[in-house]
């Protein structure tokens, strides 16, 4: 079973205070989530995917300092992973993007990602707070459904049919604004 | 290395962190590059002689609120950005607020003057000078910041370097003010700005090749 942000959250704050046992818990479950979240990603030999596996869990043992204990433990990972995968990619490591590296490396342009961001937060804040969660995790942070039910605690379905409804919404409303 | 024996290793030494340890590794950065550049202002430049009596008047402060208030909203900027969240540098906005107040003392001073001394006023003694100055004297706190950096995550790397580079301008700046014996506001918002906006620049440029991790 995959651990929940709770419990990810908890460990990571556990290692923060220097307790070894939670840190070693806390990388332990991050290595099935991190495979996860890089072979839905990215296609290599199996061999390459557990080198970024790797990369990433000296990385989040590294800087783990920059966590910040009042925010979701999640984000701060999948935003180290995403950065580590950039990374990859653009040395012409082996592992090739399964698709998206460009909205990836265009994301990287910020004045225009900014823009682009603010618009969109004004609209997701129209809408249900669960449903405006569930499209920022899987359709702005990249993570995947799974990924996005562990961090809010909520049902792999729940996530879906939350994206579902919130796009339909949007989509009416941006329409609607331009007749 | 197999992955259970790396994590085998990585758990053998986990020290406690402290909470503010980002913030922490900025100013430290941050006061041991800016001491190098006092140093700088001391020998090089020398420290004008009239400081004391500066000090009694709203000129240097002007320049002070301005320069301090700069840094301050940069330092928060690049604390945020040293770490992996997916914030850019649209924070800095509250920055207007320090740039528009200087823009309305000057409009007031030069209302106040007549309108031959305007020139003067605008490129005082030292005009040509100025902004270099000040990004000589923040590459020391730029390559203090990049020390900081070496134990953060920063994950929009332009973006990062970009506000480490306004942080370090404008801290620079407010440095030069114990040198700088210009009393205009409007000189102060063009010549000093333009140092701080060449030093962010260059920041920005460097950003993705000195930042990466």
């Amino acid at each position: 079973m995959r651990a929940s942000e709770e419990q990810l959250r908890a460990w990571m704050i556990g290692g923060l205070d220097g307790n070894a046992a939670s840190h070693a818990a806390l990388l332990r479950a991050l290595v099935p989530l991190l495979r996860g979240f890089y072979r839905r990603r990215a296609s290599g030999s199996d061999e390459d995917i557990e080198d970024l596996v790797q990369e990433t869990l000296l990385a989040v043992h590294a800087r783990r300092g920059t966590y910040d204990r009042d925010r979701q433990f999640t984000a701060w990972l999948f935003a180290i992973a995403r950065y580590k995968m950039i990374d990859h990619f653009r040395r012409g490591r082996r592992l090739t993007p399964i698709d998206g590296i460009e909205e990836l490396l265009v994301a990287d342009s910020f004045a225009e990602a900014s823009d682009a961001r603010m618009d969109i937060e004004g609209l997701l804040e129209t809408l249900p707070a669960k449903q405006a969660a569930a499209i920022r995790a899987t359709r702005i942070d990249g993570q995947s459904v799974a990924e996005a039910a562990i961090a809010h605690g909520i049902g792999e379905s729940d996530v879906k049919v939350s994206v579902h409804r919130g796009l339909k919404a949007l989509m009416a409303r941006v329409q609607g604004g331009r007749r | 290395m197999n992955t259970d024996h790396l994590i085998e290793q990585l758990a053998r030494e986990v020290p406690p962190v402290r909470r503010n340890v980002v913030g922490l590794r900025i100013a430290i950065g941050m006061i041991a590059g800016a001491l190098i550049s006092v140093l700088v202002v001391i020998l090089w430049l020398g420290v004008r002689p009239d400081l004391a009596d500066a000090m009694r008047g709203p000129a240097f402060w002007m320049k002070w609120g301005y320069t301090l208030s700069l840094s301050v909203l940069a330092i928060a900027a690049t604390a945020r950005l040293a770490r992996p969240e997916p914030s850019g540098i649209g924070g800095l906005w509250p920055m207007a607020v320090p740039v528009l107040l200087l823009a309305g003392f000057g409009v007031a001073e030069m209302l106040r003057a007549p309108p031959t001394t305007w020139l003067a006023m605008w490129l005082g003694h030292s005009w040509r000078v100025c902004p270099w100055i000040v990004l000589i004297l923040a590459a020391p706190i730029f390559i203090g910041l990049l020390w900081s950096f070496r134990r953060l995550a920063p994950t929009r790397l332009r973006a990062a370097g970009a506000a480490a580079g306004l942080a370090s301008g404008a801290f620079a700046a407010m440095v030069y003010c114990l040198h700088c014996p210009e009393v205009s506001a409007i000189f102060v918002l063009t010549w000093y700005s333009l140092g701080i906006l060449l030093a962010a620049t260059i920041g920005a440029l460097l950003g993705p090749r000195l930042l990466r991790w």
